[in-house]
C-alpha cells in the first residue's frame, strides 16, 4: 500500500502509536458523549433511561446542555463557514473545496505543534499569510481560467470540486489515513455552571470563532476594502464606475474567505482528531449554514451556524447521534424549497 | 441517423465486446468490465441533467444507492430476478428524481447542487437508520453461482450492465436528437430566454430530473448482487458522486459521446491504478483530470478532438501555469515512489507538463522551454541510481522558474474579454 511504502521517510508520518489510539478512542468518545450533549457518562446513561422526550420526568440539566453543546459546536461551525459565506454569499464563488483548504489548515497546526510544540490556534494564525497567498493564487486561476469568459458556473464547481479531491488525496498520501490531534493545555478540563458543563476543547474554539467573526464583520463594515468587497456583492458595474477594481477587490476577498480557514482547520483538530476525508462531512455542512443565513450576510451565517448547530445537538440528545444529519438536511431542503434567499437573506 | 438503426449498431458493439470479453477466459474481466460500465450508465444518465440542462447534480450516489437499496429491499421481502429489479430501482429513483425536480425547481445553479448534496445526506440518514435493509451494518445478498444460460453470474451481471449501458446511451442519443433535447439546450444556455421563448421549462426540467435519476438508479439496482454486500458508506461513497461529474466533464458535455469517452478513459484508467497502485490515487487522478481538463480543455476530448485547438492562451496567466504545473508534478512524485507498473500512469502527467510548458513557451517565442519538461520525463525512465530523481525535481523546478520568467509578447492578443454579463 501507498502508505506502508512512505512510512518512516519522516518522523511525522508515523502513525499514532497503540496508547496514544487508546486515549484518542477516549478523546473521540467524550467528543460523541458531547455530541449528544451529555458530557459525563452519569448524564449519557439518562439519555438511555429516558428514551424520549415524551418521558414523565422532563431532563431538564439533559435539555441545558444540549443546548450549551449545541451553542458552542454552532460557533464552531460559523468559523468553518465564515470563508464559505465570503466566497459564496459575496462573491457568488461556489468554492466547494473550501472543507478541503480547512483540513490542509488542520494539519499544517497539527505538525508546526508536534514539531515546535506551539500552541495549534497561534500556529494558524502564523500561517494566515501563507493561506492568503494560496487564496489569491486560486481567485486568480479562477478568474484568469472562467470568470473571465463568463463560464463560471459549471466549470467553475468541477474546478473546485478537483482540487477538494487533489487537496485530500495529497494529504492521504503524505501522512495516511490515521487520525491526528494536537496538544494543548485546554484540551482536557471543563468548566462547571451547575448542571451545564463547559469543556475547554470546546470553549476556547468558541471564543476564537466569535472573535474571528467579529473582527471579520468589523473590517467588511469600517474599512475602504471591506465596503468595497460588500460593494462588489451588490454592483459590480457601480464599483467599477468609482474607479476601483472589481477583480483585485474580489481576490483580497477570496484571499481573506482561505485565510479563515487556516484558523478553521487549527479549531476543527483542537475539537476532533482530523484525518484528510473528514472534511466531506462539512461540505454539506457549510452550504447548508449559508443557505439558512441567507447569503452575503456574517450575523445571518452566524446565526446559522448557531441553529444548525442546537439542531444537531437536540436531535442526537433526543433521538440518537445517527438522526442529526437528516434532521439538519432536512431543514435545509425545506429552507431551500420554501425560502431560498434564506431566514435572513439580502 | 435513425433511432432504431443507432440501437441496432449500439446492441452489435455491445454484443461483440461480450463475445471478446468472453474470448479472453479471465473473469477479472468481467468485474472490471462491469465498474466501467456502471460509470457509463451513471455518467450518461448525469449528463442528461448536468450536460443537457447545465443542472450539476452533486447527489448521483443517492440515486444509486437508491437503487441499490431498493433491490436489496425486494430482494429480502420477495426474490425477484435481476432485470425486474433494475426494473423496478428505475422506478424508484425515477420518482425521487422527480420529487427532486418539484422540490427545487425554483433553485438555480449553485442553490440546485447545494439541494441535491442535502437530499443525498438526508436519504443516507434514512438508509443508515432503516434497520429492516441492514442499516449502518450492510446487508449480505446471497447470489447464486450460476445463471442457466450465461454460467457465471458475474459474466450475467457484466451482460445485464452492457445492456444499460446501450439503453442509457440510445436514450441520450434519442434525447439529443429530439425537441426534448433542443428544449434542453435552451435551458443551458438561457432559462429566461428559453421560458420567454415559451420553453415549458418546468416541465422539461422535471423530465430531465425523472430520466437522469430513473438511469442511476437502474445503473445501482444490480450493485447488492454484483459485491454481494451493501453498506451507506460503499453505497453513498463520494466516488459515484465525483466520478458522474468528472466522466461528463472530462469527455465533453454537449453530446453524448463524452460521457461515453470519459467513463470509458476515466474507469479503465481507475481500474489500472487501483490494481497496479491504490485506490487512494485513482481518486487524485479523477480530481487532477477535472481541474487539468476545465481549465485546459473546456470542451473535454471530444472538443479537443472535433476543434483541434485546446485553451492555451489560458496559461498566459502566470498564476494558471503556476498552479497548473504545481499540481500535476504531486502525481508524478507520488508515482514515482511505486514499482514500475505504474509507470505508463506518469505519462498522462508527464503530457500535460510538457503541453503547458510548450504553450507557455509559445506565448514568449520560446518553445524550446518545454525540453525541459521532456528532459525529465526521459530521465524519470531511466533505470538508475536514486540521484537521477534529484535531476528529475530540479528539471522541473527549471521548468516551472523559466515559465514564469518568460514575459509573454503581444500580450494585447491576450487581453481580458470583457465580460458581457454585466446588468
Amino acid at each position: 500500500m501507498v502508505r506502508g511504502s512512505l512510512q518512516g521517510i519522516d518522523s511525522w508520518r508515523e502513525p499514532l502509536t497503540r496508547p496514544a489510539f487508546a486515549a484518542h478512542k477516549r478523546a473521540n468518545a467524550r467528543l460523541r458523549g458531547l455530541w449528544c450533549g451529555s458530557i459525563s457518562p452519569r448524564e449519557r446513561g439518562e439519555v438511555k433511561r429516558c428514551g424520549g422526550i415524551g418521558t414523565v420526568d422532563f431532563p431538564i440539566d439533559l435539555l441545558l446542555n444540549a443546548l450549551v453543546a449545541g451553542l458552542l459546536l454552532g460557533a464552531f461551525y460559523a468559523a468553518v463557514t465564515v470563508g464559505v459565506s465570503i466566497s459564496f454569499g459575496i462573491l457568488d464563488i461556489v468554492n466547494i473545496a473550501h472543507p478541503g483548504f480547512i483540513i490542509l489548515g488542520s494539519y499544517i497546526a497539527y505538525i508546526i505543534n508536534t514539531r515546535l510544540g506551539v500552541d495549534p490556534i497561534v500556529a494558524s494564525i502564523i500561517m494566515l499569510p501563507a493561506f492568503y497567498a494560496l487564496g489569491a493564487l486560486v481567485y486568480q486561476v479562477y478568474y484568469a481560467s472562467f470568470e473571465k469568459y463568463g463560464q463560471e458556473s459549471l466549470r467553475g464547481l468541477a474546478f473546485f470540486f478537483g482540487l477538494l479531491f487533489v487537496t485530500e488525496v495529497t494529504l492521504i498520501l503524505v501522512f495516511g489515513v490515521d487520525y491526528r490531534y494536537v496538544e494543548a493545555a485546554y484540551i482536557g478540563p471543563s468548566l462547571h455552571f451547575g448542571v451545564v458543563d463547559l469543556p475547554l476543547r470546546m470553549l476556547v474554539p468558541c471564543l476564537v470563532a466569535l472573535a474571528l467573526f467579529g473582527a471579520l464583520q468589523l473590517f467588511l463594515s469600517r474599512t475602504f476594502i471591506g465596503r468595497a468587497i460588500m460593494a462588489v456583492a451588490q454592483d459590480q458595474l457601480a464599483l467599477q464606475l468609482m474607479g476601483a477594481s472589481p477583480m483585485r477587490i474580489k481576490r483580497i476577498a477570496f484571499a481573506i474567505s482561505i485565510a479563515t480557514a487556516s484558523i478553521a482547520g487549527a479549531l476543527l483538530i483542537i475539537i476532533q482528531p482530523v484525518e484528510p476525508s473528514v472534511g466531506r462531512e462539512y461540505i454539506g455542512r457549510v452550504f447548508a449554514i449559508c443557505v439558512f443565513g441567507g447569503l452575503g450576510s456574517l450575523p445571518g451565517a452566524l446565526i446559522g451556524a448557531m441553529l444548525l448547530g442546537i439542531i444537531e445537538s437536540f436531535t442526537s440528545t433526543f433521538y440518537g447521534p445517527s438522526w442529526s444529519p437528516a434532521v439538519a438536511f432536512g431543514f435545509l431542503l425545506l429552507t431551500l424549497a420554501f425560502r431560498p434567499a434564506g431566514l435572513f437573506g439580502r | 441517423m435513425r433511432s432504431w438503426l443507432f440501437f441496432l449498431i449500439c446492441t452489435a458493439v455491445a454484443a461483440a465486446v461480450f463475445g471478446l470479453a468472453r474470448l479472453t477466459g479471465n473473469d477479472y474481466v468481467f468485474f472490471a468490465g462491469y465498474v466501467v460500465l456502471q460509470y457509463v450508465v451513471l455518467a450518461t444518465a448525469w449528463n442528461i441533467l448536468g450536460g443537457y440542462t447545465g443542472y450539476v447534480n452533486f447527489g448521483s450516489a443517492a440515486f444509486f444507492a437508491l437503487g441499490a437499496y431498493s433491490s436489496v429491499f425486494f430482494h429480502k421481502f420477495y426474490p425477484l430476478p435481476i432485470p425486474l429489479l433494475i426494473v423496478i430501482g428505475g422506478v424508484v429513483s425515477g420518482i425521487v428524481g422527480f420529487g427532486m425536480g418539484y422540490l427545487t425547481l425554483r433553485l438555480r445553479g449553485a442553490f440546485f447542487a447545494i439541494a441535491t448534496l442535502a437530499l443525498a445526506v438526508v436519504l443516507q440518514t434514512l438508509i443508515v437508520n432503516w434497520t429492516y435493509v441492514g442499516g449502518s451494518r450492510g446487508a449480505y445478498v446471497i447470489r447464486p453461482d450460476s445463471v442457466p444460460v450465461i454460467g457465471n453470474y458475474v459474466h450475467y451481471l457484466f451482460l445485464l450492465m452492457l445492456a444499460l449501458a446501450v439503453i442509457a446511451i440510445v436514450t441520450a442519443r434519442t434525447i439529443e436528437h429530439s425537441r426534448l433535447g433542443y428544449g434542453f439546450a435552451a435551458i443551458r444556455d438561457d432559462e429566461l430566454a428559453a421560458e420567454a421563448s415559451g420553453v415549458p421549462t418546468l416541465r422539461l426540467k422535471l423530465i430531465a430530473t425523472t430520466i437522469s435519476g430513473a438511469l442511476m438508479g437502474m445503473a445501482g439496482a444490480p450493485f447488492p448482487y454484483y459485491l454481494g454486500y451493501v453498506q451507506p458508506t460503499s453505497a453513498f461513497a463520494l466516488d459515484y458522486a465525483v466520478n458522474s461529474i468528472a466522466m461528463p466533464m472530462i469527455g465533453g458535455t454537449t453530446s453524448w459521446v463524452g460521457p461515453l469517452v470519459g467513463a470509458l478513459l476515466l474507469g479503465s484508467l481507475q481500474q489500472i491504478a487501483t490494481v497496479t497502485i491504490s485506490s487512494a490515487v485513482n481518486l487524485l487522478i479523477v480530481g487532477l483530470l477535472i481541474v487539468d481538463c476545465v481549465i485546459i480543455a473546456p470542451k473535454g476530448i471530444i472538443g479537443l478532438v472535433q476543434e483541434r485547438r485546446t485553451q492555451g492562451t489560458v496559461v498566459a496567466d502566470p498564476a494558471v501555469f503556476a498552479l497548473l504545473y504545481l499540481i500535476n508534478v504531486i502525481p508524478l512524485y507520488f508515482l514515482h515512489q511505486e514499482a514500475l507498473s505504474a509507470r505508463p500512469l506518469e505519462i498522462i502527467f508527464w503530457g500535460i507538463l510538457v503541453y503547458l510548458a510548450y504553450m507557455r513557451g509559445g506565448l514568449a517565442g520560446r518553445r524550446s522551454l518545454a525540453m525541459l519538461p521532456v528532459a525529465g520525463t526521459i530521465v524519470s525512465f531511466v533505470p538508475g541510481p536514486a540521484w537521477l530523481w534529484l535531476v528529475v525535481v530540479a528539471l522541473n523546478i527549471a521548468g516551472l522558474a523559466c515559465g514564469l520568467l518568460l514575459k509573454p509578447q503581444g500580450s494585447a492578443r491576450l487581453a481580458p474579454v470583457a465580460r458581457s454579463g454585466a446588468p
